[in-house]
């Protein structure tokens, strides 16, 4: 019987899976070799049992632009992304010490502003900064963290190094879907998960919970802690509700909040009951209406000013967008050298800032080779994919970009790694990304794994939900198999 | 436990109940007139009622010319500006267990999302069916032995009580009002109308249990048995002492002083039901006596709300200016307004 393998096309790109036309990394021997001897249709139904759980779970997300309020399931794929011990390490290394960078960088930047006045970062760049909040400034935070939860977008070259694509500093999402997977994977291919002792990720809701608990006044034995939604026509409502459950805390609205004497209540049947730590999953623009866009009703008119009385702790903290700004990003490298006197362990992709006079005409002499994104945008949105988009398309790009060219960087196409997907009836290679989540609380934990994305369209780069992404469990292994980073030993 | 939380469990429970009742009205008017020939044919006589049951009837007649079997049913098994038809009650029951699924267990909130995604997948012609019919029947009895065996005996299993019980007793009422202008006459009396007794016997799953309890199809037995048995779970009388006792259990009021408003409404329905006699019911009219019976449920709803929803805002936390907005509520047609507004950005 052939594999599911047999004809698959690496291409020339850096596979996950294989090495060459058809040698097997060592950590993907033991998954070629349980699911490549399985016929079409049994890995079809095995799929669909998937999907149909996902879709009776409510494992979805609200499709924007419908005016149904249309849920998907997030397309989920199978076939795991694996990653073996100690290039795992590597890679904790390195988001530790970025977060820990990023952390002090907020800091400063709300406080003394070292960092500008000693010429690392120019000034012009943090106040242009769409999401800095000035009036933060002078304001303590809670243990002096700014970001708790962090979503670090990684992908890999043709080299098959790691590279950081974009800090999600903000409100990052997806943690539900790395967890969901895991219960669908543990479902439908439990030997196999078992036989390669697989690093667990269900204890991300304890450690959600105690980081957030850390943040709560002193001595405070058991805060209360609630997770603020937008509602339930947000596309990351599960997620939310989810991650309330995994933690045992209420998910709350804004309108369930009220703010009395600089004191955030909840309504609750007994009367109003005081909060001590919001998990908030809105953007700071929609917090408060008092303080930011007016208009917004799903903030809590008062809670700003609570915040800055320190009678209740948010994470992440307001303001930390300064931080994921995609021209600050390029900096992030130096920041690392200047706070902690270490060089960057996972490496930057290299950034042209529209605001350098210098690299944004190269930006535009290059815009066909270049994919171009807009600093404050997120979800895929706003960028352009120099490559692929038409003449048309990149002359309207290029105007935009000599309107305000503090909005754009560029950065060369990278060549995202690829890894296995089932298509219909057999595998093809598809670009893949990875997103794991940073937790920063008495101490800084990453979660082994995080969220594989990928981008179901073939030759597509955009691995987004909202652009025909779709997922895969990542598994991080206990061991390394056959020792060492270079894992190529080919099936003999 | 959250006032929004705690109306959101109400109204899924409440809706539950209301495409239950909804679902079994119409299986057992279908089979009546499958028997109907001796009793008159015009099966406008038949639909008209349970129009009046449902208060739709003013919707029903701007939408629709003439009173027939099939617009009927279509109206109020999917009809989409129809808010009570069973499909929309079933989406708002999925709505409201959306919004507070960190609160129920997963069994029941895949349960209710179950029905939902069922009415979303039938086509419309199959909305008509017995099997319809059935399969919101059996979602609806799911639903309350997974909320009975998986929901822990705090709050929530409080006001989902309060929420299924306050609903079966305004539906009970409702049907028994379709049969209240009926002669309370036994055949061979001319103006005897068994068939329909025994149709509403049928609608309200208490046929069997009728004829162990009562060996004659005697109507004021029926109604007696359906308003002022406590024994039988369907009852008002059953249904408004469990809304009573939850309502106790939930203010930990144990005493005759400082009564609440809506324990006090609620113990008196059910004393008066306790303490009433059918004869004198039906001496002053079924039909007058349900009136009273209905706005007094509509009451003691009122009064759970604001107590439990409204509460917060009247518990004094010192003074304070900062700009209030409305109390948050349940999820009910119309909400779909806030689209919009939540969905921002994501990272």
């Amino acid at each position: 019987m052939t594999s599911l393998f047999a004809d698959y096309d690496p291409g020339t790109f850096f596979d996950e899976m294989f090495e060459g036309e058809h040698a097997t990394r060592a950590h993907y021997q033991a998954v070629e070799t349980s699911m490549g001897q399985m016929s079409p249709p049994d890995y079809s139904q095995r799929q669909r049992t998937a999907d149909s759980a996902f879709i009776r779970q409510g494992v979805t997300f609200t499709v924007y632009g419908d005016k149904e309020g249309t849920e998907r399931i997030f397309p989920f794929d199978l076939m795991p992304r694996i990653i073996p011990r100690r290039e795992w390490e590597r890679v904790e290394m390195g988001l530790i010490q970025r977060i820990t960078a990023l952390n002090h960088f907020l800091h400063d930047i709300y406080h003394g502003q070292k960092i500008v006045h000693d010429g690392v970062v120019p000034l012009e760049l943090v106040e242009s900064a769409s999401h800095y909040r000035p009036e933060f400034r002078g304001v303590d935070v809670p243990h002096d963290i700014y970001i708790h939860i962090c979503g670090t977008d990684l992908v890999r070259d043709k080299d098959g190094e790691y590279y950081v694509l974009e800090d999600n500093g903000r409100c990052p999402s997806g943690a539900s879907y790395m967890l969901e997977n895991r219960n669908a994977m543990k479902r439908v291919f439990p030997d196999l998960l078992q036989s390669l002792r697989v690093r667990p990720v269900d204890a991300y809701g304890t450690m959600l919970r105690e980081t957030l608990a850390h943040l709560a006044p002193r001595g405070m034995v058991d805060p209360v802690i609630v997770v603020l939604t937008p509602g339930i026509y947000n596309s990351a409502y599960f997620e939310h509700c989810y991650l309330a459950k995994q933690m045992g805390v209420p998910i709350v609205e804004g309108r369930d909040l009220i703010v009395r004497n600089d004191r955030v209540y909840m309504r609750t049947t007994r009367g109003l009951e005081q909060v001590n730590v919001i998990y908030r999953r809105i953007d700071d623009d929609f917090l408060d209406p008092l303080v930011f866009r007016k208009d917004s009703v799903l903030g809590v008119p008062g809670l700003v000013s609570a915040y800055q009385k320190g009678n209740v702790a948010l994470a992440n903290s307001i303001g930390t967008g300064v931080a994921d700004d995609k021209a600050m990003y390029a900096l992030v490298p130096k920041m690392i050298e200047y706070y902690l006197d270490q060089d960057p362990i996972l490496p930057n992709v290299p950034t042209y800032l529209g605001i350098d006079p210098k690299e944004c005409s190269y930006i535009l002499d290059h815009l066909g080779e270049l994919v171009v994104k807009a600093v404050n945008e997120s979800g895929g949105y706003g960028m352009l994919m120099g490559p692929m988009a038409t003449k048309e398309e990149r002359a309207q790009f290029a105007e935009r970009i000599k309107a305000n060219p503090r909005n754009y960087v560029a950065q060369p196409v990278l060549s995202l790694s690829r890894h296995p997907v089932f298509v219909d009836d057999h595998f093809e290679g598809r670009h893949i990304d990875l997103r794991p989540y940073v937790l920063s609380g008495d101490r800084v934990r990453v979660v082994p794994g995080g969220l594989t994305r990928v981008a179901l369209k073939k030759g597509s780069l955009v691995v987004n939900s909202s652009q025909g992404g779709g997922s895969k469990d990542t598994w991080v292994l206990w061991d390394d198999v056959h020792g060492g980073e270079d894992m190529t030993t080919p099936i003999s | 436990m959250l006032s929004r939380v705690a109306d959101s469990i109400y109204w899924m429970a409440r809706y539950v109940e209301r495409a239950e009742n909804l679902s079994r009205l119409l299986l057992s008017t279908q089979d009546l007139l499958l028997d109907a020939g001796s009793e008159g044919s015009d099966s406008s006589e038949f639909w008209g009622p349970i129009l009046s049951t449902t208060g739709d009837f003013e919707k029903y007649s701007e939408l629709f010319p003439r009173v027939t079997g099939k617009s009927v049913i279509d109206f109020l098994t999917a009809h989409p500006s129809n808010p009570n038809s069973i499909a929309n009650c079933v989406r708002a029951a999925r709505e409201n267990a959306r919004t507070i699924r960190d609160q129920i267990s997963d069994e029941l909130w895949e349960c209710v999302n179950g029905m939902r995604l069922y009415v979303e997948s039938v086509s419309t012609s199959r909305h008509q069916g017995v099997a319809f019919f059935e399969r919101i029947l059996r979602g609806s009895y799911e639903f309350q032995g997974i909320a009975a065996s998986t929901t822990p005996r705090g709050e929530s299993w409080h006001f989902l009580r309060v929420g299924t019980c306050l609903e079966r007793a305004d539906q009970m009422s409702r049907l028994l009002d379709t049969c209240s202008a009926l002669s309370m006459e036994m055949p061979p009396h001319p103006d005897s109308k068994p068939l329909r007794w025994a149709a509403l016997l049928r609608s309200c799953s208490s046929w069997h249990a009728f004829q162990v309890h009562s060996a004659r199809l005697d109507p004021s037995k029926v109604v007696e048995y359906l308003l002022l048995k406590e024994e039988f779970p369907r009852s008002i009388a059953c249904c408004v002492t469990e809304v009573h006792r939850a309502l106790l259990t939930l203010s930990n009021h144990d005493h005759f002083d400082d009564i609440p408003e809506h324990i006090r409404l609620a113990g008196r329905l059910r004393a008066d039901l306790a303490y009433t006699k059918i004869e004198e019911i039906i001496e002053a009219g079924l039909h007058d006596y349900i009136d009273d019976l209905q706005t007094r449920l509509i009451d003691i709803g009122k009064a759970i709300f604001e107590a439990y929803v409204l509460y917060a805002d009247l518990t004094p936390v010192a003074e304070d200016t900062v700009a209030d907005m409305p109390p948050p509520t349940a999820w009910h047609m119309g909400r779909e307004s806030e689209l919009e507004i939540q969905q921002q950005q994501q990272q």
